[in-house]
């Protein structure tokens, strides 16, 4: 929303390389393979978005959590898993406290932290068929986590979502090139680029990289990539990059698709390290 | 506190923080540093309080000289502490520190440091929304720096409101009194007005006591907005026709007698009753006033109050008004 990407946080703190990220989860994949790692990520990304948008306990106003909520939070607790390992603090709770901070950053309607864990005790039993952790369900361990959240994020709290430059690229389209059903093109690309929060696209890439990638994967899977071959050649854009960044998105997709939510999570969760609740500090 | 920043003395309470001046041992400059209150069981329902949460998320962002800095950020388990540029005084002591004369030159120069910081934050998408010369604070140098986000957000999403409770009332334009929901940067520029208008005066130029109140004290100076001035005025959700009692308001070089026709011009374009016509920090800044002479000041050149910052204003009238009045009546 602010005027300028690349002077922003977003930019100069977290983009990173490959390598680098790979490095900043080595903890981690002493746990977990890369393959399992990437699955337990998305299974973050569809929890988050369920407890924000399925559970009973909404909102005062009853309006559902807006998709730029989920996608801050999403980014917050992949940004929080970057600096520290899951042995340093459960990922359940720093699931509800992102999601918690990104309602106020944001400026959506409060949601009170005890909604959150109504939620949380509901849905994954449901879903995933995973028993409630009951020590998690105090508010004040939120209220704690906030601080140690907005610390590791280093106060860097405004996010940039690739759905605005997605936008504009799809105005520009639609300007140019006469596509027929333009709207259902519109719908696939945003719900790519919603997909792509449960891939580390978020923290490689830019946005509008992201949003160039979720047009070409978007019409691809309409089987209509053709049709924006002509626009797509005469952007100046560092072309290599968007198809890296198509690349992940296929292979996120792919992952997915083999991954049995109700069957692996289970044991995944089986494998997180015991801590305390509180973080380690 | 913190191994790096040494207490040297507590400077304040405000709604949310508890304000410290001290050290910062490894450069040796003086810093403040805002400690978020965590507060009562009751209180802590929210988490970090939005203010704070507003604060940090916009200065994390933007650096200006004209913007108050964010140097650094420090967590500690429970409580997150905010370090600040340290700054000595503020426009509301300057205001009323009655041994300060305040030259044309002067004025200009606080005038272009407060609009160029606010151009910045307009230019990346940011309301400050609480423009008061409490909030505008000066350092020896006479740097003056916009402080105290914990109101401002982004603007410019389609199709989103926003409160209309925003600004300090005494600084708060009339689409906002007239309960506007969306608004831009024309509120800004209002509270600016009405901040220049009290170097000049030494007095809050529209010191309201109620909402309604206020607008009749903004239209006894400019006049009552037409329909013709402001087109969407009679739409906004608050509206309502206020009679004020002199028809013909004085002009505006009768109330500033020691303005220049210049100044004047400004303070109109930044009165426009019709938000959409009012200017921006850009055309304000642009404007002859800046053109003329006497130019601005050094910043150096600013007058500094140097004796014990004065009592606030609430406290000074409370103290004269409460009790005194009642002894008089008992006796």
């Amino acid at each position: 929303m602010a005027a300028n990407f690349w002077q922003s946080s977003h930019a100069e703190q977290w983009i990173f390389d490959k390598t680098e990220l790979m490095r900043s989860r080595s903890e981690d994949y002493k746990l977990f393979t890369e393959e399992e790692y990437a699955k337990f990520h998305i299974f973050w990304a569809n929890f988050m978005t369920s407890v924000a948008t399925e559970g009973v306990h909404v909102p005062a106003n009853n309006s559902r959590i807006r998709q730029q909520v989920i996608a801050t939070a999403v980014t917050y607790f992949k940004r929080f898993y970057c600096r520290r390992s899951f042995k340093d603090m459960n990922p359940f709770l720093v699931s509800c406290t992102s999601l918690f901070l990104a309602c106020k950053v944001e400026e959506h309607t409060p949601l009170s932290v005890s909604s959150f864990l109504k939620n949380t005790a509901q849905i994954l039993p449901k879903k995933w068929g995973v028993p409630f952790d009951s020590s998690l369900s105090k508010n004040g361990n939120v209220y704690d986590a906030e601080f140690v959240l907005v610390e590791i994020l280093d106060c860097c709290l405004i996010v940039y979502h690739p759905n605005r430059p997605l936008n504009q690229f799809l105005t520009d389209i639609n300007k140019n090139v006469q596509l027929r059903e333009f709207d259902q093109i519109e719908a696939q690309c945003h719900k790519v680029v919603n997909d792509t929060l449960r891939c580390d696209v978020g923290l490689l890439f830019p946005p509008h990289i992201i949003a160039i990638a979720s047009l070409v994967v978007g019409t691809e899977l309409m089987g209509r990539g053709d049709e924006i071959q002509q626009w797509l050649s005469e952007l100046s854009v560092d072309i290599d990059k968007v198809v890296d960044c198509v690349d992940q998105i296929y292979k996120m997709y792919k992952l997915w698709r083999d991954f049995d939510e109700k069957e692996q999570v289970k044991v995944l969760l089986a494998k997180l390290p015991k801590i305390n609740m509180m973080p380690n500090y | 506190m913190n191994k790096r920043y040494e207490t040297i003395r507590h400077l304040g309470e405000g709604q949310f923080a508890n304000v410290y001046m001290a050290k910062d041992t490894e450069t040796g400059e003086t810093v403040a540093i805002k400690k978020i209150k965590l507060g009562s069981r009751d209180e802590a329902k929210d988490g970090i309080n939005r203010t704070a949460i507003r604060e940090i998320k916009l200065l994390k962002e933007i650096q200006h000289e004209n913007i108050i800095g964010l140097r650094d950020v420090i967590g500690h388990r429970t409580s997150i502490q905010l370090v600040f540029d340290f700054m000595e005084t503020d426009l509301e002591h300057v205001v009323q520190d009655q041994k300060i004369i305040l030259m044309p030159a002067h004025i200009k120069n606080i005038t272009m440091q407060t609009l160029l910081g606010l151009e910045f934050l307009h230019a990346h998408w940011i309301l400050h929304r609480d423009l008061k010369p409490n909030n505008l604070l000066m350092n020896t140098m006479g740097r003056v720096k916009l402080a105290d986000f914990g109101l401002a957000r982004f603007f410019g999403s389609p199709n989103r409101n926003y409160t209309h409770q925003v600004v300090t009332r005494w600084y708060r334009s009339p689409e906002l009194l007239y309960g506007a929901k969306s608004y831009g940067v024309g509120i800004d520029i209002w509270s600016v007005g009405c901040i220049l208008a009290e170097l000049l005066l030494r007095l809050p130029i529209f010191p309201g006591d109620s909402d309604i109140d206020q607008l009749v004290k903004i239209f006894n100076v400019l006049g009552c907005p037409t329909t013709e001035d402001w087109p969407t005025m009679t739409s906004l959700q608050s509206y309502i026709a206020v009679k004020t009692p002199n028809e013909e308001p004085p002009e505006l070089q009768f109330i500033f007698s020691a303005a220049g026709p210049e100044l004047i011009e400004l303070m109109k374009s930044m009165w426009t009753f019709d938000p959409a016509k009012r200017c921006t920090t850009t055309q304000a800044l642009q404007m002859d006033y800046f053109k003329v002479q006497p130019y601005c000041c050094l910043d150096e050149e600013l007058p500094h109050p140097n004796r014990q910052p004065a009592k606030r204003r609430k406290f000074e009238e409370k103290s004269e008004g409460g009790p005194g009045v009642r002894r008089l009546i008992f006796e």
